[in-house]
């Protein structure tokens, strides 16, 4: 493929390989020339070996060609006429000049936004240094979004508090009425024939109860793993919430044939060997798991009503329990936190974005139902059209989505993933950042869509005033393609951005772009496969840390290094390492 | 305050570049042309085993004379409900026996194939299953393949297929519903409608839709002179899922 004269003047110290075959007497020009970047490609397959006298993509244009030439030949000196010296440029290329090419000083935190940019061409030995306070005594005039040289103060403005009661479970079982008394949960188990009413796609009802020392149990495929919290005062995202703790639903689905209600893959097995126990959408190793199966009707399973009617069904079931929950006297509580919402100012602002899947069948969320973690009263991302809605922290802590999406189960994302998402928590208790939202956007069916999704997160992170932004996205495949156009929207407005995301062997990217910079890996699988173990493949707390460290990096100014061409868990440790 | 930073560190994931230019020229009118259909969706014969959903490299022979009642999906990335109504929006099997009909290509070839790219493992699809096609396609002296993809790793893994039929010297094309997944991989020509990934070859049942995608995607092929040139085509249809 030819390149352009833009093209040809950035790649001018690269080597020079025509794209296609090419006659005597063509005076060399862009269009001639194959794309410096995909020549690692060509060499790796063996289509170009690359001489050491091959001529630069500089020292070519415009010179003719002296007998024709076959695709992918190496330009060297003999085949042409009218040759363009190289420039020496001695000193530079051995004192390592030329090498810097910004350097930027934003981060002071008694100065918010304005940027000190020095662009060298020839640079030799010169050792630049100086103290960042020079930016704020007023002898560098920076422009930014922020009044030039205007000190914010560094303080802390809490806005909103949750409070959340958690309540010890000891003991579950089924019985004849619901109730919640001294640590034992009792669930109606006539409430498995009641629920079907939730949706005529509901043809049966199981319900049984998993204690930590029974797990070698076998199960069909998990489509989701569900806290049992309830409000007791105000909304979501504020207020107080009482929460179970030692417990979790588990929801799993078959159709009238038989069928797992499932995706790519599914983790239908024995639960002792198909859960990472301990990940954040997964059940801890000491919580009781209360399982629900439900059985749908035939070849609903891959339709969007059918997998929407097991969650609907499974909810009716946890909502009587939240009711009873509701009552627990705060006085039984074993612990009461208070979660925060700050606002840091005088520290670089910085958004989470989380892509979600919403393209019908089984990849749908639920946002901000009435209950945390519910279904009832919240809105699916397909029916708003995938754009982007922003969440504030505590709204996502307190359980403001309920996903549909828990297939394809070691790359997704469950509803207690985001009941206890540990980016969220890292950025929001980060004090050198200012988390200023969440916001969450679905990956629509139709590629045009794609593009107008992405397009408004470009225009709302443009609106938000931020200098960094860290973009999830949960899975692998077509949402890539989101990944890269969120990515790029966020980037291309000089807003820092890290991506997350599995990708390792079986997921590596479809597609990519100049923003995709600085990336971080959430594989554990040590071939680097989806590897159908629940929530294996999901961010962790490590995962976190790692991403939260490279967006300062990277908003810092501080270059982060080039990826390697194949997935390698070496560089996954390593940067591990840097955390500290 | 001062950011934590680190010196060092390394972007661990792999943003990909496109893969050298692969070329087949089409040398005949349609008219005389024998043409094979190729998706990576996941269709296959009701009596075939169902593909393994978890990643699959296997394929699925499918005679082109098979009615289209006697095929079924096996795929779950993608909202299966369109081509449960009609599977030609995936795998238009009966609009092709109609384009031999009215004289638009000469013939079918006597194998089209299914295979289900979803999570697909590329190093089997590009060394094992693509070239295994590309021979079954030559055998029967295909001129043209058709393909469609599926959900968004079905277009990686249809397009290595295609790249390996192409470099046979079968021409090809991609009819994407994800096409800058295809224009990355290198898909040699690219047809896109604005349909969403599970009809990727127009509208259940919409038979002038299905047609018309068809019919301007193989005119396309005609024109198109160099590796990876794309079409949009002014078909557009929602899925009200």
């Amino acid at each position: 493929m030819s390149i352009t004269k833009e093209s040809a003047n950035q790649h001018k110290n690269d080597p020079a390989i025509v794209c296609c075959r090419t006659t005597k007497g063509t005076v060399i020009s862009p269009s001639d020339l194959e794309d410096p970047a995909i020549l690692p490609d060509l060499e790796e397959s063996g289509l170009v070996t690359i001489p050491e006298n091959v001529l630069k993509i500089g020292q070519v244009i415009g010179a003719k060609l002296l007998k024709d030439i076959d695709g992918l030949t190496p330009i060297t000196a003999d085949l042409l006429e009218g040759i363009i010296e190289e420039k020496k440029e001695k000193s530079n290329v051995e004192n390592g000049g030329n090498k810097v090419e910004k350097v930027s000083g934003n981060k002071e935190a008694t100065f918010s936004g304005g940027f000190v940019r020095l662009s060298v061409d020839q640079m030799n030995g010169v050792n630049l240094e100086f103290p960042v306070e020079v930016l704020n005594s007023g002898l560098i005039k920076a422009s930014s979004q922020a009044p030039a040289g205007k000190v914010e103060k560094i303080e802390d403005e809490t806005v909103n508090t949750l409070k959340r009661r958690e309540f010890a479970v000891k003991k579950v079982e089924l019985g004849k009425e619901t109730s919640f008394k001294n640590g034992v949960l009792v669930i109606r188990e006539a409430l498995c024939k009641e629920a079907l009413k939730a949706d005529p796609l509901t043809k049966k009802i199981e319900m049984d109860i998993i204690t930590p020392d029974n797990r070698h149990q076998y199960s069909n495929t998990i489509m989701d793993v569900i806290p049992i919290a309830a409000k007791v005062e105000g909304g979501l995202g504020n207020g107080i919430t009482n929460i179970m703790n030692d417990v979790v639903f588990i929801l799993t689905g078959l159709d009238e044939n038989g069928l797992q209600v499932h995706e790519f893959g599914s983790c239908e097995g024995y639960l002792d060997e198909k859960i990472s126990y301990g990940k954040p959408g997964c059940p801890d190793q000491k919580d009781i798991m209360v399982r629900v199966h439900v059985t749908i009707a035939a070849n609903t399973g891959m339709e969007r009503r059918g997998p929407y009617a097991a969650h609907k069904a499974c909810d009716v079931i946890i909502q009587e329990i939240r009711e009873v929950l509701k009552k627990a006297s705060a006085s039984e509580a074993v612990k009461e936190e208070v979660c925060n919402e700050v606002v840091r100012h005088g520290r670089p602002r910085v958004v989470l974005v989380k892509e979600i899947m919403g393209q019908g069948a089984m990849h749908d969320n639920v946002m901000l139902p009435t209950e945390p973690a519910g279904v009832l009263g919240g809105r699916q991302n397909v029916d708003l059209g995938n754009v982007p809605v922003v969440l504030s922290a505590n709204e996502v802590r307190d359980g403001g989505i309920h996903a549909l999406t828990c297939i394809g189960p070691a790359s997704k994302e469950d509803t207690r993933h985001y009941f206890r998402e540990p980016l969220l928590e890292a950025m929001a208790n980060d004090e050198e950042i200012n988390l200023v939202g969440v916001v969450f956007i679905g990956s629509p069916q139709v590629n045009d869509e794609k593009t107008f999704v992405a397009k408004r997160l470009g225009t709302l992170a443009g609106t938000m005033n931020i200098e960094g932004a860290i973009v999830t996205t949960e899975g692998f495949g077509n949402n890539h393609i989101d990944f890269a156009l969120n990515i790029e929207e966020i980037g291309k407005r000089g807003i820092n951005v890290v991506g997350v995301t599995y990708a390792a062997y079986q997921g590596q990217l479809v597609v990519g772009n100049q923003y995709m910079d600085a990336m971080i890996e959430v594989n554990k699988d040590a071939g680097g496969f989806e590897s159908e173990i629940l929530g294996e493949n999901t961010i962790c707390p490590e995962d976190a840390d790692r991403a939260v460290l490279m967006l300062k990096t990277k908003m810092a100014g501080i270059p982060i290094e080039a990826a390697d061409r194949k997935w390698d868990n070496a560089v996954i440790q390593a940067n591990q390492k840097l955390v500290k | 305050m001062n950011l934590t930073t680190a010196r060092g560190m390394k972007s661990e994931i792999y943003a990909p570049v496109t893969p050298p230019p692969v070329w087949a020229p089409l040398t005949k009118p349609l008219k005389e042309c024998r043409v094979a259909f190729l998706t990576a969706g996941g269709i296959h014969l009701k009596t075939q085993k169902p593909f393994n959903l978890a990643g699959d490299y296997t394929f699925r022979e499918i005679p082109s004379d098979t009615p289209s009642s006697e095929l079924m999906c096996s795929h779950g990335g993608f909202d299966n409900s369109d081509i449960n109504k009609d599977v030609n929006a995936m795998f238009p099997i009966d609009r092709l026996r109609e384009l031999v009909k009215e004289g638009f290509i000469g013939s079918l070839s006597p194998v089209f194939v299914g295979f289900m790219g979803g999570g697909g493992n590329v190093d089997k699809f590009r060394e094992e299953s693509g070239p295994a096609i590309a021979e079954i396609l030559k055998k029967e002296k295909t001129d043209i393949a058709i393909l469609t993809g599926g959900c968004g790793t079905c277009h990686r893994s249809a397009t290595i297929v295609q790249r390996a039929v192409e470099a046979v010297g079968i021409a090809t094309i991609i009819i994407a519903a994800l096409p800058p997944i295809a224009k990355q991989q290198g898909a040699p020509r690219i047809a896109a409608a604005h349909v969403p990934i599970g009809s990727n070859a127009g509208e259940p049942n919409n038979k002038e839709m299905q047609t018309a995608i068809l019919k301007d995607s193989l005119n396309a092929m005609t024109k198109m002179e160099h590796f990876g040139e794309m079409i949009m085509l002014p078909y557009e249809y929602r899925h009200n899922v």
